[in-house]
């Protein structure tokens, strides 16, 4: 390699494809990581008053925890609040599409379930949605991960992923950790 | 006039020619050992980029 400006250049030029190919095989696995395998950023504009929200007709205590809709969904309403996540413990079923609404009533909160892809943040105002299908059974933690207060590092909860044979709901659809129906 | 007790010079040449020569020579491994320097650094991080993409992420399933 004699050292003159054609050499420079073409060095150059090998270095510049060989990034430029680098840069399209990142993308090319983003692309396909969307398209293919249905793994994006969580997004859902819905709004919900958050100083009503133990009146509304979602977020009511009672219809927290994981329900089975009649047409099929599972669906787990949540609610977190400093500092803990109401309810602390939510049963989904393995291999199944699922969704999660969260909202909050006071400060910024985020989630994320260990282990999976699952990671959104909670804003007062806004219901926080998350489409996804657990591939592993287990009780996975699900702590807040956005510095809410003093208590944040104790505000945590458990995703109970149980296979669907053990998944069996109880009347109107409901499941809770302590019921496993 | 006392003698330095150490050499003056790193390389003792003859001549300019054989100095320059000898500089040239050396100039010719630079680009090539930048490129070693910097394929093997991209090459490590490209395929710690695979891994997690491949071993980590993929597996823990869709989510949107």
């Amino acid at each position: 390699m004699a050292i003159n400006e054609d050499a420079i250049l073409k060095s150059e030029l090998r270095w510049a494809i060989v990034v430029g190919g680098i840069v399209a095989v990142i993308l090319i696995a983003i692309l396909y990581a969307a398209l293919a395998m249905h793994i994006n950023p969580p997004s859902n504009r819905e709004y919900v008053d958050p100083k009503t929200l133990h009146l509304s007709a979602e977020f009511t205590e009672a219809n927290l925890g994981t329900r089975v809709d009649p047409n099929g969904q599972v669906v787990a309403r949540l609610i977190a609040t400093q500092f803990e996540f109401v309810p602390n413990c939510i049963v989904l079923p393995a291999r199944t599409p699922v969704t999660m609404r969260i909202t909050s009533p006071d400060v910024i909160h985020g989630l994320l379930v260990s282990g999976t892809n699952v990671n959104t943040m909670v804003i007062p105002g806004y219901v926080a949605q998350v489409h996804t299908t657990f591939t592993k059974t287990g009780d996975l933690l699900m702590p807040c991960h956005e510095f809410c207060g003093l208590g944040h590092s104790q505000m945590m909860a458990t995703v109970r992923v149980v296979p669907p044979a053990a998944f069996h709901p109880g009347p109107g659809g409901r499941i809770a950790c302590g019921n496993r129906g | 006039m006392i003698e330095p007790s150490y050499p003056v010079t790193a390389h003792d040449y003859s001549s300019d020619a054989e100095e320059l020569g000898s500089l040239e020579d050396a100039l010719e491994e630079a680009p090539r050992g930048a490129l070693v320097v910097s394929g093997i650094a991209v090459g490590l991080l490209m395929i710690g980029w695979l891994g997690m993409y491949f071993l980590v992420f993929l597996p823990r399933g869709p989510v949107g």
